[in-house]
């Protein structure tokens, strides 16, 4: 398992599920239903302010699990993505070997 | 479709929940959903106020709770929410209420309830009445999250097999849409399911609510921190912020996320729904809501028709209230009484009334000093059955103010009694009427300014002092308004300048307005009692107070709603002060004081008031109050309670003060706008400041009646109301003959007075125990003080009383290991001077106040007492070293040396020398001579100085006995020239002064302006002097305003009456600093 923190532009479908990421110049098509979750952000070690109606982004983040490929070298491997609720913000948080 | 939660956690949940229970309620109404279920954390907390707020708003209400449910081990088995089913006749609501008391009056550290104690309660003869759920914090939860999924089948049997009632158990699926594979998941949901699916037990759909939207899930993380005591990020957070009120379009979706079926998923919307509604509430029905609830008749002592005992028992009592009455005098007072008792009547309140007299009896019967407050002092009922103690016929009072037809909510009768003895009534109250009866209230403290900063900062991990540090200059404002507060007060301007760049205090700010207004721990109510029938306990769950007795789960705004009857009987120290007063004069001059029959106009108790010496005495001892009784100059009774009313918030805010003593000392003449008006506000010199003259002039002008009067009052402050009452009183008025410009004066002040006024019932109520604590005062100070010092009822703390002593000549005896006890004694005094008027008797000072000695320590001391000397002491008293030390430091040791001619300087070398011995020899006269010299052997050293004994005073005993602690500075003190506080009143108006003393009060009252003022009094030993700061002045001594103890106030004298002199602060320093920097000078020089 790598972890990285990389920006990566991301591709959704209507629902807003990703079906394909562009990083390090490469390009990725996702291969199966990736897998939602919502994971929490430590808001007290790295916010500047969180008054009231803030919103829930200072707290909580969408991640994704996902098989994808790489269109070049067509090797399959397990990614998560790490989304900023409500923005059109992703990284890349872990490869998984 | 509609969606019903089942598990939702209001802010009623011990730092769980985050929103109040009204808010759930309006968010699911809003949402046009029928139901809603409120299932607080080990009690029904929020219970009524979510069925008040859905009947409201038209919702079905649900009620249940969330208990930890244990094994026959006392281990966790699972925290599940338990639903009360509804529409049964309060079977299932009554099962609830007992099962929750039983999981909360065991000696258990949390509440909890073993699962065969719960399967007995939710089973009555076969029909289940209540469901539990079973979810994913359990531990089927956790056993279906590990690989062997064959343990949690078995799981599952077992709770199948322990609550085996139709209906009795349902699998709760709620998932917070976390990471796979952990509690909350898709991954548990799906499998538990799965499981209840195969076993064939219904699954129903919740999403174990916290709060109402995601934005609160932050707030939710600083509760959890306040909840385990840690730091943010030193536990387990909450895994994310999906545990909000989700919509039903939302809740729909997770159901066929969870199921990936629609079939399914409609049938478990479907079971959840069923569930929801075999569990919707009859509010009259199941919780007797609204319905009065009083105890049996013949716990009363009562057969047969309870109004005709009530009217029997007032009518006997005129004799006794009203012995020497004239003819046409009684017709008034039996006309008044048919009046209210016809009224008692039509409320069906009879019982009642006489449930509280039965109380305010058994009270007197205990020897308790017992006086009423509030509007029930208006009723004549209440002063004939002895449950008041002012006679509203002879002060005006109005009955209707109290209780009239036009509403229907039990009237508030609220008693005070002796602090002291508060307990032993509550005590008997159980014994009296049985405990299914009785039960304590409780009371929800919510979170304030200081309060809410203190525990954000715990979660933001800061340190112990820098919290001080910032709670110490929190003043007076709402923790919501904390960010506009740091802009405008100077004393939090090192805060306002941190803001600029840090970030941890602006998390601070920003957390700490978030907790404003939660509820944040619940206590026992201070006073009230709830009295009910032998249904009580089925109504509300109890649990244990910190007093041991059983105390509701409700608070006091939920007891008219559910028709409980509550007694307010408040300890009130002031009261068992004047006890114990009364109980010395006894002692030491043999002369019974009746109190309550002292005659109203002892002239020499208004001369000592007038002289604004008031510390001490009830209701009057305020810096404000002090100044008012200066301008004042009460010489009545009805004064006392005129001044008591004028200082509130109400009247000050309205303006009445200024209007009203210009009409006293005739500085302006008195208005009274119609001669019709005259004799109602002749007392006041036509200001308007009673409730009961605003009842009397809408009465007068429109002949509405009382009653009526009243209603019109109370809509005043309702502006959409108000209106409405306009026209009445114009219209009817005009009728009257009223000419136009008078109905419009008269209208125009009433619609101002609004909610400015007071309750004159109130006032005098209160007046009472001023007047008697001023007699006391006034003629027997050294026994009066001596209840002070004991029962400490005032707002200054007890150096003061000493200073005050010192004062008035009270003989103030040291504390003395053979005369001193538990009290403040007052006991013969050593004659000093030939002056024969010189008192024979002081008070002595109690051993409690010695710093860290322990109960124990007093009570070995009295019970061994007399000691031969200081030896026999340590020997046979046994105090600790420490106590030991502090005894011979503040001079309690004294009187044992003082035969040999020796003094403290010696008893601490000897002292020392005991201390040294490894172990005390034993308490036997044989032994002696083998294990200790016990003969008494005292060196000559060095005497302490009398810095060094005051200083021990005021470290060990917080108070300063010997003399004032001033005096220590009193050489700077006279070169600065420095005056006394009673030279003040001596001075021009607007001379230049310097005042220095030790800080007693500091006060920020209401201004009309809206500017802030803060009052600072200062003790000298010659009085009380009172500095007023305007906003130049605190931004001068910012630093120093709400801190330092010791200050100097430079500032200019303001006259405010005959009596009435304080002094415009201009700047303020710290007295030690000063004296520091005189002492450098002086040595340089």
């Amino acid at each position: 398992m790598i972890h990285v923190d990389e920006q990566v532009a991301v591709a959704v479908n209507g629902t807003g599920e990703p079906i394909g990421f562009k990083w390090r110049n490469a390009n990725f098509l996702v291969a199966n239903k990736p897998m939602r979750w919502f994971a929490r952000r430590e808001w007290w070690a790295e916010a500047v302010r969180v008054q009231r109606g803030i919103g829930r982004d200072v707290i909580e983040v969408e991640m994704w699990r996902l098989m994808a490929s790489d269109l070049l070298s067509k090797t399959c491997q397990q990614y998560e993505l790490l989304h900023a609720v409500g923005k059109d913000d992703w990284r890349l948080v872990l490869v998984y070997p | 479709m509609t969606f019903t939660h089942l598990n939702v956690a209001s802010a009623f949940s011990g730092h769980f929940g985050v929103t109040r229970p009204e808010l759930l309620a309006e968010a699911t109404a809003v949402r046009a959903e029928r139901a809603l279920a409120i299932t607080d954390r080990n009690g029904l907390y929020g219970a009524v106020k979510h069925i008040g707020a859905c009947l409201k708003l038209g919702l079905k209400p649900i009620v249940g709770v969330s208990l930890n449910v244990l094994s026959e081990t006392d281990e966790k088995l699972a925290r599940c929410v338990i639903l009360a089913h509804g529409g049964d006749g309060g079977i299932g609501w009554a099962a609830l209420c007992r099962l929750v008391s039983a999981a909360n009056t065991t000696k258990r550290k949390e509440a909890g309830i073993r699962l065969s104690a719960l399967a007995k309660h939710i089973d009555r003869d076969g029909l289940t009445v209540a469901t539990v759920l079973l979810g994913p914090d359990s531990n089927l939860g956790k056993a279906i999250l590990t690989e062997n999924r064959s343990d949690a089948a078995g799981i599952l049997v077992q709770w199948i097999k322990a609550l085996p009632g139709k209906g009795a158990l349902a699998i709760e699926l709620a998932t917070h849409l976390t990471e796979p594979g952990s509690p909350y998941s898709l991954t548990q949901t799906r499998r538990m399911l799965a499981l209840a699916d195969n076993l064939g037990i219904p699954a129903i759909l919740t999403n174990a609510v916290r709060y109402l939207e995601p934005d609160d899930a932050l707030t939710a993380d600083v509760l959890d921190s306040a909840r385990f005591l840690e730091p943010l990020g030193k536990f387990e957070p909450q895994p994310n912020a999906q545990a909000w009120l989700k919509p039903a379009k939302q809740m729909r979706e997770l159901a066929l996320e969870i199921t990936e079926d629609r079939s399914r998923a409609k049938k478990l919307l479907d079971t959840t729904e069923l569930l929801a509604q075999k569990c919707e509430l009859n509010p009259e029905k199941d919780c007797g809501w609204g319905k009065p609830k009083t105890p049996e008749k013949a716990l009363l002592g009562i057969d047969g028709n309870p109004f005709e005992v009530l009217w029997q028992k007032a009518h006997a009592a005129i004799d006794w209230r009203y012995p020497h009455i004239k003819e046409k005098q009684l017709i008034d007072v039996k006309h008044r009484l048919s009046k209210e008792l016809i009224t008692i009547n039509q409320l069906g309140f009879a019982t009642y009334f006489l449930t509280v007299a039965d109380v305010a009896q058994m009270i007197r019967d205990m020897s308790i000093r017992i006086a009423a407050r509030g509007s029930g002092a208006g009723s004549l009922t209440n002063y004939l059955l002895g449950i008041s103690g002012v006679d509203p016929m002879e002060h005006n009072l109005l009955f209707e103010r109290f209780l009239s037809t036009e509403r229907s909510s039990l009237p508030d009768i609220d008693i005070d009694v002796e602090s002291a003895r508060r307990h032993d009534i509550y005590r008997a109250i159980f014994k009296r009427y049985g405990a299914q009866r009785v039960t304590l209230l409780s009371m929800q403290s919510t979170y304030r300014g200081r309060g809410a900063m203190r525990d954000s900062g715990l979660a933001l991990g800061l340190e112990d002092d820098e919290i001080d540090e910032i709670a110490k200059n929190m003043w007076r404002f709402s923790a919501r308004s904390f960010r506009a507060a740091t802009e405008t007060k100077p004393e939090l301007s090192k805060l306002s300048a941190a803001l600029e760049s840090d970030r941890k205090m602006n998390l601070l700010v920003d957390i700490t307005e978030r907790l404003d207004r939660l509820p944040r721990h619940i206590s026992m109510h201070p006073c009230g009692v709830i009295l009910g029938d032998g249904n009580l306990l089925n109504l509300t769950p109890v649990e244990t107070s910190g007093m041991g007795l059983p105390m509701s789960q409700y608070d006091k705004d939920d007891m008219d709603p559910m028709g409980m009857l509550k007694l307010d009987v408040l300890g009130v120290r002031m009261q068992s002060a004047m006890a114990y007063a009364v109980r010395e004069i006894q002692k030491t001059k043999n002369i019974q004081v009746e109190l309550d029959d002292i005659p109203k106009d002892d002239e020499k108790t208004f001369e000592l008031i007038r002289t604004t010496n008031t510390l001490g005495i009830f209701q009057i001892e305020s810096p404000g109050q002090r100044e008012l009784t200066g301008k004042h100059q009460p010489t009545e009774f009805n004064d006392l309670t005129i001044q008591i009313s004028l200082f509130r918030p109400g009247p000050m805010k309205g303006n009445m003060i200024a209007p009203y003593l210009d009409g006293r000392h005739g500085f302006a003449k008195a208005e009274y706008l119609h001669p019709d008006l005259k004799p109602i506000l002749q007392e006041t010199f036509g200001v308007v400041i009673f409730h009961e003259h605003v009842l009397r002039i809408f009465d007068k002008m429109t002949g509405c009646g009382l009653a009526k009067a009243d209603e019109f009052r109370r809509s005043l402050e309702n502006p959409r109301v108000a209106q409405s009452v306009e026209r009445f009183f114009k219209t009817q008025a005009n009728i009257r003959g009223y000419d136009n410009e008078t109905i419009a004066k008269v209208w125009t002040i009433l619609a101002s007075f609004s909610s400015f006024g007071f309750c004159k019932a109130h006032g005098a109520a209160f007046a009472l125990p001023t007047y008697q604590s001023a007699w006391l005062k006034t003629h027997h100070p050294t026994e009066f003080l001596a209840g002070l010092l004991t029962h400490d009822p005032g707002m200054y703390p007890r150096r003061l009383l000493l200073s005050e002593a010192r004062r008035l000549g009270v003989k103030v005896l040291p504390i003395d290991v053979n005369q001193s006890t538990n009290e403040f004694l007052v006991q013969p005094a050593p004659k000093i001077t030939t002056d024969p008027n010189e008192p024979i008797y002081g008070v002595r000072m109690a051993l409690t106040d010695v710093k860290a000695i322990t109960e124990p320590e007093v009570q070995r001391i009295v019970e061994e007492q007399p000691f031969q000397d200081i030896a026999d002491f340590y020997v046979r008293a046994k105090p600790s070293r420490r106590t030991l030390q502090n005894l011979a430091l503040v001079g309690a040791l004294d009187e044992l040396a003082r035969v040999s001619g020796h003094h403290r300087g010696d008893i601490m070398q000897r002292v020392k020398e005991l201390n040294l011995l490894k172990a005390r020899p034993k308490d036997d006269p044989n032994q002696f001579s083998f294990d200790f010299e016990l003969k008494e052997y005292l060196q000559n050293t060095e005497d302490l100085s009398r810095e060094e004994k005051l200083q021990a005073e005021l470290s060990i005993l917080q108070m300063d006995v010997t003399e004032h602690q001033i005096e220590q500075y009193r050489p700077m003190l006279d070169a600065m020239g420095v005056i006394n506080s009673n030279e003040l009143v001596g001075l021009r108006n607007k001379s230049e002064a310097l005042i220095a003393g030790v800080r007693i009060a500091t006060q920020t009252p209401p201004m009309r302006s809206g500017k802030r003022v803060v009052f600072v009094s200062l003790d000298d030993g010659h009085g009380v002097a009172d500095a007023t700061f305007f906003d130049e002045a605190q931004a001068r001594a910012s630093q120093i305003l709400f801190n330092n103890r010791l200050l100097l106030i430079a500032g200019k004298t303001r006259r405010t009456g005959v009596n009435g002199v304080s002094l415009m602060a201009e700047n303020a320093w710290d007295l030690k600093d000063l004296w520091n920097q005189w002492l450098k000078e002086q040595k340089a020089s």
